[in-house]
C-alpha cells in the first residue's frame, strides 16, 4: 500500500474519518460514507429505548468499514471507562475513540480526564485514541502511556470554523510518535486540505459533511481535498515570502536604460 | 430463594421488567424483541462478555442497561 495511515500497526488507505451523527436520514450517511472513501467511522453508544426500537446504524454502513466506537456522553474518566468496556464486551472493536467533555457549551475535552481514562484503558488493551485539545504537552503525555494517536481539535465540536488552533497543532505535528488526527471543526474541504498540507496525518469530519445539502457529494469533497493535502505535504511546500518572486523574466521586450 | 417457579424483576434501562425463572441476558433480549439488534449490556454496572448472554442468568433486583452503537461523530 502507498502511503498509508498506520495506527497501532493497522494499515488505512484513506486518511478521511468520519462520524455518524447528524445525518438526515440513515440512507443519506451511508451514501456519504460511501462517497468518502473511508475506512473507519466513529460511533457512539446509547440505551436503547425499549418502547421505539428503529433500525440500527449498524444496518446501514456499508461493508468494509470498520467502527471507532467513543465515549460521547462522559463527563468524567470513570464514565469514559464504562462505556469503552462496555463497547467491547458487547462485541465492538477494541479501539476507543476516548472523549471525556464536561463542558457542555463548547464541547471541549477534560485534559485531566482524559489522560487519567487513556491510562486505564491502555492498561485494559484497548487502542486508544484520544480527543483533545491542541495542546503539546498532553500529547507527550498521552504518547507516553501508550495511546495509539492523538486528536486535537481543529476549533469547537460542530462550529466549522477551521483550524483556528494551527500553531499549536503544527507544534504535535512536528513532534509526534503518533498518528495526528485532527478532529473537530472542519467546516470546509479546505480547512482539511490544510491539515493535511501541515503534515496532520488524517482528520475525522462529521458535521461539515452531514449538514451540508449533499453530503455524499461533500463527503467526495472531502475525501479530494484530504488526498489533495497529504499529495501536497509529500510534495514539498515552499516557504513563505514578504517580497514577490516573479515567475516570469521581469525585462520584457522592452528596453529600461 | 431463587428456586423454580419464583418471579424475577429486573430493572432494564429503568423500566421493570417482570421474567421468568431462569432468564438469561440472551433470553431477556429476545423477550424484549431485542434478538436481532446487536446489544450491549451491563448488569449491575458491570459489562457481560457478549459470549455469556446464553449463560448469564439474570437474579431478582438486578439493574440492567442495553445498549448499541448509534449515530454519533
Amino acid at each position: 500500500m502507498d502511503d498509508p495511515l498506520v495506527i497501532a500497526g493497522r494499515e488505512l488507505r484513506s486518511r478521511l474519518i468520519t462520524g455518524t451523527g447528524k445525518y438526515g436520514s440513515p440512507e443519506a450517511m451511508r451514501d456519504a460514507v460511501i462517497a468518502s472513501g473511508c475506512e473507519l467511522v466513529t460511533v457512539a453508544v446509547g440505551r436503547i429505548d425499549l418502547d421505539h426500537v428503529d433500525e440500527a446504524i449498524t444496518d446501514y454502513l456499508p461493508e468494509g468499514v470498520s467502527l471507532l466506537p467513543n465515549t460521547a456522553g462522559s463527563a468524567s474518566a470513570e464514565e469514559a471507562v464504562r462505556i469503552a468496556r462496555l463497547a467491547r464486551a458487547g462485541g465492538l472493536p477494541d479501539w476507543i475513540k476516548l472523549e471525556v467533555i464536561p463542558d457542555p457549551r463548547y464541547l471541549l475535552p477534560d485534559p485531566v480526564g482524559t489522560l487519567e481514562a487513556a491510562e486505564r484503558l491502555v492498561d485494559e488493551g484497548f487502542t486508544v485514541l484520544p480527543y483533545v485539545l491542541p495542546d503539546p504537552v498532553l500529547q507527550k503525555r498521552l504518547e507516553s502511556v501508550g495511546c495509539a494517536a492523538v486528536m486535537p481539535l481543529a476549533s469547537p465540536i460542530g462550529s466549522g470554523r477551521g483550524l483556528k488552533l494551527r500553531h499549536a497543532i503544527e507544534i504535535m505535528v512536528e513532534q509526534a510518535e503518533v498518528p495526528v488526527i485532527v478532529d473537530a471543526g472542519l467546516g470546509a474541504p479546505s480547512h482539511a486540505a490544510e491539515c493535511l498540507e501541515l503534515g496532520a496525518d488524517a482528520v475525522l469530519v462529521n458535521t461539515a459533511i452531514a449538514r451540508a445539502d449533499d453530503p455524499a457529494a461533500m463527503a467526495h469533497a472531502f475525501r479530494l481535498a484530504v488526498e489533495a493535502g497529504r499529495a501536497a505535504r509529500l510534495a514539498g511546500l515552499i516557504e513563505e515570502r514578504e517580497t514577490a518572486e516573479p515567475s516570469s523574466p521581469l525585462g520584457g521586450l522592452a528596453a529600461r536604460s | 430463594m431463587s428456586g423454580e417457579g419464583v418471579a424475577v424483576t429486573v430493572t432494564v434501562n429503568g423500566r421493570e421488567q417482570a421474567t421468568g425463572p431462569g432468564e438469561t441476558v440472551e433470553s431477556l433480549l429476545e423477550h424484549l424483541g431485542l434478538g436481532a439488534q446487536f446489544a450491549l449490556v451491563e448488569r449491575n454496572g458491570e459489562p457481560v462478555e457478549r459470549a455469556r448472554y446464553g449463560e448469564t442468568r439474570l437474579e431478582d433486583g438486578d439493574r440492567l442497561v442495553v445498549a448499541r452503537p448509534v449515530a454519533g461523530g
